[in-house]
This record gives structure tokens, C-alpha cells and sequence, in this order.
């Protein structure tokens, strides 16, 4: 049975010139779990907010949407808001009330439910997702995974018939994500429950799904099984960039021409290798790694906690980070990493330890004299580095404090702004940009102060495949200019890509730090999945181009012969 | 978790408000000092790490109290001594001493009353005759950490840009009212998508009812019972005379008449309910424990 029918919807957000939704026609049966994917501004969170009627952005449309038969307009008001489910991206801000409880009786609340009901659907909600850990805590003080989860679970207990998300993990760390789509997957298989989710870390999502739409600039560009969408992707472009977005198996399998069933997992990845190809060429040769011997940031011995009486944060942390080098720094939540950055910046005091820039002892910078030409830090979420109504007055802020000249200003400004692609951004809010934009924007206005060293505290946060792309050629082209890159993130892919070097945060302090290449080679579990599917047969590939590499050349050595 | 702050609201308040309504209505001193007492064991139960901290910031309170009545009162007739030319009655200083019992009486109620009802039972409590006002209440509460935390985010994202940190006061009054604004913009932004998880979730049907954990059990019924007797008591008692005292112009004694010693006896049980509560209860755990 169709659950939802939609057919030919064309929309368009008022005053804008391009549709948001282009023709749009599909259908999602019940119980099924289809995921929907595509770059950022493609249409994904517009669609999906138009199969939630009270959600639907105002705008001219046309075609239509059907729910269960009835076009969504006509649906009654109880049925519309408590039959379709909706979690949207940020876990903060829908989070309504204060405690948790409170939180999870808000929509039987609003369903006019009495209270034993209320009293027993809580309760069952809470028990499925395990929640009763926290049931009585402050909604404040719950981390971002958890509070994706109570966002989950507050829907779940109106009882919907089919739950919409809108990528629900993408604030999350790579553990709450996994954790969260386990969840889907759970309430998919147990419950039957049809799951509509955009997401663009697909990694996990791949396996559990039914369905998968790619969508491109408000059209359904594909619609089919996981395993086949790699190789449709490939026949309409073989550089098409969702590609880079796929589960690792995906794209090495499609990066190769081989008859055979799509690997989804890194078990039928590594399957799928060893049925293919040999291990006669088993590593990447990888030029030896050669550093400038200047030392940009060095930290000895540091010890940090946040008050007399609490916990040390930071025990005892030693690194070096040489001129034009790309570090990145990897670890578990919580284990310190971006307590190290802030203490590296200069923002939280070390009580023990020597910490070093650009040759100075970190105390030895008297006033902002740290932050002009020396270091810059990118937060976490680059909305807190703006403060005015449009990017570019942001920009001539800092530049008026910088004292550029107003010839250096806009010769800079321009500068910048080509290099990263924001030439056409500068003029809008910056809470109008999307995840991606703020940050090359927020970057940008870091590389107005001209650092030497430029720290970023997760930089892949929230941003999808391509974002991340377009990131990894903006920081090669720092390196180029001879700017040190510091990278505290979970993400293991990422890290692979642009680091010279990866160091393991642990339990306050560096626990190891190589080249990426020898440094996954030996990680077991803390490596990228390229790796895991190809570490029993090649010994140092860790990004999807170089396993697809070495099969290449494997395969080309055996039919040689 | 302390045996009171499991009783059910509307018993857990309709108590704190008899106490302190006899508390702060009343200048006698037995009364007071039976006050301050049940106040204070109270208290030493509720939070026994903080208590004596704040016991010694109350000290100074109450002399300073204690001692300043006097200087500004020169009612009363027995005279201790002369202060530039202002006589010092015993009276005043009587007095004196009585209302900063008194304050600090009620001070302590309050500090048991706030650890005690929190938001979400205060809420509870009101939340019924006024929905909407309940819900604004518990989201300004989620809102405020959330802004805190924000605001400490945006705070430290300028000064790593060396903005913002300017020693002058007025620099750093100037750059406090740009950050405002700007997270004043970012609170607007987050209300939006707020108010959509509202919607979406069926805010504005018809309807709407209201839920709480809390239960009305037999014990609270107890509870409400016998501190609403014991209110009684102490009013009735009041109101025919059996708590008259007045400081001025002579200090009446402190009366034994039987209705009197009905009267302190009734709200000396009333203000160690607590206490006797949370002595019961612990007693039956150290029982409990010494049988496991």
C-alpha cells in the first residue's frame, strides 16, 4: 500500500528565481525504509517538509501529495499532526520544555491524552530507548546524541504511522550518529514503522535501507535498491560528485568494473575483494614524509582542569607541529580534544607545562598580540564567529581591526573570497548560509587575520560529502601557502585525506601520532572503513582512491601475465 | 533523595505556606525562635554541605539586624545607656533581636522551600489553572542554559579572533551590547525552529491536556491533614489571645496561660514536622540496612 503518493510537485520559495522542487514524483510504500540523499540546497529538507503539513514553507505550488489516499490539505488536523513524525536536524532547538519527562508528555499532551495514558506511553517509550537513566534529568544537560534520542522518542510516543527525518545525525559524533541509526533501524524491523530519512552520512544508512532517492537541484535524479544506485550513479557520470557521499564499499566497488553483486557492509566488502583481487601488490608506495625542521606549535607536558576541585582534563599532553604541516587529531567525545585546541589558543590557561608558538612561550604574547598574524581558531560552529547582519561587514570589522589599509582591505577581501568560492555569499545573513557556507565563510574571516597556525575544532560538523570535498581543497591550498593546519575531528575519512600527520587523543593526552598511512595501517577499529575492508590484503590503503588503485594495478599485473 | 522532597506538591506547599504566613506575621518571640529552630534542622537535613557555610554568613546578618534597631528605635522604657545624646532602650534591643530572628527564620524557610519546590513541581502546581504561562515557564527554563551556554561560545569565538577584549570599560561594555545583539538574532533563529517541533508535534489542537509525574498518595493526605490542624491551632489559638507580647512601651513577660502553651506547642510541631519526617524515615533506614 502507498503510504505517501506524491506526484509532479513543483515549488518554489516566494521571490526566489529557481524551484525548489521540480517535478517531483514518488511513491513510499509502507513499513519501507528509503532514504533520501544529495548535495546540500538539492531540495531534500524542502520535500520533506512538504509531506509534514505543518511544516510546509509558504510558496507557489503545484501537483500533489497524498497521505494514505487523501491529499495532504484535506487530511484532518489530529491525524496530520500525530500520524506523520517529524525529527528535524538540530537536536538543541526542538527540544521544547525542561525535563525530560516533560519533553516525551508534550505531544500526548497536546493529543489531550489523560493522564494514565500519558503515564504508560511515557513509560513505554522511555523503557524502548533507554532512557530511564535521565527520565527525571534537565533537558540542558543531556549531550547532543541524547538529545537526538529524546527528539526520537517524543515523536515515537504520539504512536505515528510514518516518521520523517531530516538529517537527524548530523550534529552528532560518529558513535551517537551509529547509535542513532541502529535506533531507525530497530524500530523499522520491529515496529514495521515506514521511515522517511535524508541523510548524507550513509555510511550505516545503506545497509538498513530499502529505498534510496538522489535527488539533484529539486529533481528525483535516481530512485533504486543501495546496491544498485552506485552503478546508476556511475552511468550517468562517472565524476558525479554524490558519489564521494557513498558507503566506502559503494565507492570502491563502482570505482572498479566488476560483474558482481554490490558490497553495502565492510563485510561484503572484504568479501568482495578477496572473490576479485590478490594481494600481489599489497601496499601503496607512499613518498617518505619530509618536514620543515622550524617548529610552529609545541606543547610540553601540559596540564589542564577546569576548577580546583574537578577532574584533569588534560594530563600531561606533548605534541609538535612543524611549519606547514597538516595535523589532525583524532579521538572519542569527551576525551579532551578541543580543550587541548582552546588551551593551545590561548583560551584556557595551562596550570603545568610549556607551550610554545612560533618560537614564544604562549604567556609571553602580551594582549591580543597572539591572535594578529599568529593563530586563529575556527569553533565548532562557526555561527558564533559572526556578529553583524551580513558577511561582509563581519569581514570589514575584522579588517578594520587588523588596520588594513582600505585598498589592502578589498584587495584581500576579493582575495579570499575567490579562493573560497564565497564571492556570491558576502552580501547575505550569515544564519541565512547553509551548514557549509557558514563555514568557509567563518574560515575566511580567519584567514583575514593572516595566521601562521589556523586551528579547526571539527570542521566537518554538520556539513555533507561535497562541503567536506570543497574543505579538503581549501586546506591543501593553505598548506600550499605555507599556513600549519591543526584539525581536532571523529572524522576518521576526513583525517585520511588531510593530514600529514594523525594523532590519537586519549584519556587527556596524545597516545600516538604517525603519518595517516602507517598511523590507520595499525589502528584495528580506529580506522576508515576503506581500510577495514581492505586490510587483509593490502597493508597501508586507508582512502577508497587507493584501494581502488592497488585493485587496479593487482589486476592488471594478473592479466599481464 | 530526602523523604519531603517526595511529598506531592500541593501538600509540600500548602505547608511551607503555613509556616511562613504564622512566621512573618508574628513577633512573638517563642513562636519565632520555634520557627528558626524547625527552620534550621530542617535545612541541616536538606543540605548538609552547604549548611554550615551559610551559617556563618548569617551570623553577621543577624547582628547587624540585631544591633541597628536600637539606633533608629529609641521607643521603650527601661533605658541602658546614652549614644550621642539617644537613649539605648533594652526594649529596642529586644526587638532588634526578635526580627532578625524572625528574618533569618524566614530566610531559612525559604532556602528549604526552594530545595524543596522545584520549577517543575511549582509548575505543576500552577500549571493547571494557567497552561499556557506553565509551558512558558518550563521553556524559559530550558532556554536560559541554552543562551548561557551561547553566549560563553560566541564570547570565546571573538576573543580567539583578539575582538571583543578590550581592557577600557567602555570597550567592553560596547562589544557585551554587540554580542547581545547577535545572539538576541540567534535566539529568534532557534525560536523558529523551536516553534516548528511545537507544530509538528501537535501544538494548538484542541484540547490539550496536562500531564505530570506527581501522585496524590495517602501519606501526603496525612500530611496535608495534620499540618492544616496544627495551622489551625496556632491561628485559633492566636486569634483569642493566647500569642499576645508587645515590646513597647514595656516588654510584656511570655504568658503560661494553657491556651498559650497550646499555641506553641501546636506550631513547634508544626515547623519540626520536617524534621521529624526526615528523623523517622532515616531511622528506618539505618534500621532497614542494620537487618540487611
Amino acid at each position: 500500500m502507498d503510504l505517501f503518493r506524491v506526484e509532479n510537485l513543483t515549488f518554489s520559495y516566494p521571490q526566489a528565481e529557481k524551484k525548489a522542487l521540480d517535478g517531483v514524483s514518488l511513491t513510499i510504500k509502507s513499513g519501507e525504509f528509503a532514504v533520501l540523499c544529495g548535495q546540500s540546497g538539492c531540495g531534500k529538507t524542502t520535500l520533506l517538509k512538504m509531506l509534514k503539513r505543518e511544516l510546509s514553507p509558504h510558496g507557489v505550488r503545484q501537483g500533489n501529495v497524498r497521505y494514505n489516499g487523501t491529499e495532504l490539505g484535506d487530511l484532518d488536523e489530529r491525524s496530520a499532526a500525530c500520524e506523520i513524525g517529524f525529527v528535524m536536524q538540530n537536536p538543541e532547538n526542538q527540544v521544547v520544555t525542561d525535563k525530560v519527562w516533560h519533553e516525551l508528555a508534550f505531544g500526548p499532551e497536546s493529543m489531550g491524552l489523560a493522564t494514565d495514558v500519558i503515564r504508560r506511553r511515557v513509560g513505554e517509550m522511555a523503557s524502548f530507548f533507554g532512557i530511564q537513566a535521565w527520565f527525571r534529568g534537565n533537558t540542558g544537560e543531556l549531550s547532543g546524541g541524547q538529545k537526538q534520542l529524546l527528539n526520537l522518542a517524543s515523536v515515537m510516543v504520539m504512536q505515528p504511522k510514518v516518521l520523517i527525518l531530516d538529517e537527524p545525525t548530523s550534529q552528532l559524533d560518529p558513535i551517537a550518529a551509529s547509535d542513532f541509526i541502529t535506533t531507525l533501524g530497530k524500530l523499522n524491523r520491529e515496529l514495521g514503522l515506514t521511515i522517511i530519512l535524508a541523510e548524507h552520512r550513509l555510511e550505516e544508512v545503506f545497509p538498513a535501507a530499502d529505498k534510496v532517492l538522489v535527488m539533484e537541484e529539486g529533481k528525483v535524479l535516481l530512485c533504486g535498491l543501495p546496491r544498485e544506485i552506485g552503478r546508476q550513479l556511475r552511468a550517468i557520470s562517472p565524476k558525479h560528485p554524490m558519489l564521494a557521499g557513498l558507503p566506502s564499499a559503494v565507492r570502491i566497488f563502482s570505482g572498479l568494473n566488476i560483474d558482481d553483486a554490490c558490497p553495502l557492509t565492510v563485510k561484503d566488502g572484504r568479501r568482495f575483494l578477496s572473490a576479485h583481487f590478490t594481494g600481489a601488490i599489497d601496499r601503496v608506495e607512499i613518498p617518505e614524509y619530509t618536514h620543515s625542521q622550524i617548529i610552529a606549535a609545541e606543547m610540553k607536558n601540559v596540564w589542564f582542569r577546569y576548577g580546583r576541585d574537578l577532574p584533569d582534563v588534560l594530563r600531561g599532553v606533548s605534541f609538535t607541529v612543524y611549519q606547514g604541516e597538516s595535523f589532525c587529531v583524532l579521538g572519542g567525545n569527551g576525551t579532551g580534544k578541543t580543550t587541548a585546541l582552546n588551551v593551545l589558543a590561548g583560551l584556557n590557561q595551562a596550570y603545568r607545562g610549556k607551550i610554545v608558538i612560533g618560537g614564544k612561550k604562549i604567556k609571553e604574547y602580551k594582549g591580543n598580540e597572539l591572535y594578529r598574524h599568529n593563530i586563529a581558531l575556527l569553533p565548532q560552529n562557526p555561527q558564533t564567529v559572526f556578529l553583524k547582519n551580513n558577511v561582509r561587514e563581519d569581514f570589514d570589522e575584522i579588517c578594520k581591526v587588523m588596520e588594513y589599509s582600505a585598498a589592502e582591505r578589498d584587495a584581500l577581501i576579493a582575495e579570499i573570497a575567490v579562493q573560497l568560492g564565497i564571492a556570491h555569499l558576502t552580501d547575505k545573513h550569515p544564519y541565512d548560509l547553509s551548514g557549509g557556507e557558514q563555514q568557509k565563510c567563518a574560515l575566511a574571516k580567519m584567514l583575514l587575520l593572516k595566521p601562521k597556525i589556523l586551528l579547526l575544532d571539527e570542521p566537518t560538523k554538520g556539513i555533507d560529502a561535497f562541503a567536506k570535498q570543497t574543505l579538503s581543497g581549501i586546506l591543501r591550498g593553505l598548506k600550499a601557502q605555507g599556513i600549519t593546519v591543526i584539525i581536532v575531528t571523529h572524522d576518521v575519512e576526513f583525517a585520511c585525506e588531510n593530514s600529514d600527520r594523525c594523532a590519537l587523543f586519549f584519556d587527556g593526552e596524545i597516545v600516538s601520532a604517525d603519518t595517516p598511512n602507517s598511523f590507520f595501517a595499525e589502528n584495528n577499529f580506529y580506522t576508515s572503513s576503506a581500510n577495514r575492508i581492505s586490510r587483509h590484503i593490502y597493508k597501508n590503503a586507508v582512502t577508497c582512491d587507493e584501494v581502488i588503485e592497488l585493485c587496479k594495478r593487482n589486476y592488471e599485473a594478473a592479466h599481464e601475465q | 533523595m530526602r523523604a519531603f522532597e517526595s511529598v506531592h506538591p500541593a501538600a509540600a506547599f500548602a505547608y511551607f505556606i503555613s509556616v511562613l504566613l504564622v512566621a512573618m506575621f508574628t513577633a512573638h518571640p517563642v513562636l519565632l525562635c520555634e520557627a528558626l529552630l524547625g527552620a534550621v534542622l530542617f535545612c541541616a537535613i536538606l543540605s548538609a554541605k552547604g549548611f554550615w557555610k551559610n551559617m556563618a554568613s548569617y551570623v553577621p546578618l543577624f547582628a547587624i539586624i540585631a544591633l541597628s534597631n536600637p539606633l533608629f528605635s529609641h521607643n521603650g522604657v527601661t533605658m541602658l545607656f546614652f549614644l550621642n545624646g539617644n537613649p539605648v532602650t533594652l526594649e529596642a534591643v529586644l526587638y532588634g533581636a526578635d526580627i532578625a530572628v524572625m528574618l533569618i527564620a524566614v530566610i531559612y524557610w525559604f532556602q528549604c522551600y526552594s530545595f524543596v519546590m522545584t520549577s517543575d513541581k511549582f509548575l505543576y502546581l500552577f500549571g493547571k489553572a494557567i497552561p499556557k504561562l506553565s509551558l512558558v515557564l518550563s521553556m524559559a527554563l530550558r532556554f536560559i542554559p541554552l543562551f548561557k551556554a551561547q553566549l560563553i561560545r560566541v564570547n570565546r569565538a571573538q576573543k580567539a579572533m583578539g575582538l571583543y577584549s578590550g581592557k577600557s570599560f567602555t570597550d567592553k561594555l560596547r562589544s557585551a551590547g554587540r554580542v547581545l545583539l547577535a545572539l538576541i538574532t540567534w535566539s529568534l533563529e532557534n525560536a523558529v525552529e523551536t516553534g516548528d517541533s511545537m507544530r509538528a508535534r501537535g501544538y494548538g489542537l484542541h484540547g490539550r491536556s496536562h500531564f505530570a509525574l506527581f501522585r496524590f498518595t495517602g501519606r501526603d493526605g496525612v500530611l496535608l491533614g495534620i499540618s492544616a490542624a496544627l495551622t489551625g491551632l496556632t491561628l485559633t489559638g492566636r486569634a483569642l489571645g493566647g500569642a499576645d507580647f508587645a515590646f513597647y512601651p514595656r516588654i510584656t513577660g511570655i504568658s503560661t496561660a494553657p491556651l498559650s502553651l497550646a499555641v506553641y506547642l501546636a506550631f513547634g510541631a508544626l515547623t519540626l514536622l520536617p524534621f521529624i519526617i526526615e528523623t523517622e524515615e532515616s531511622l528506618k533506614w539505618t534500621y532497614f540496612v542494620s537487618k540487611i
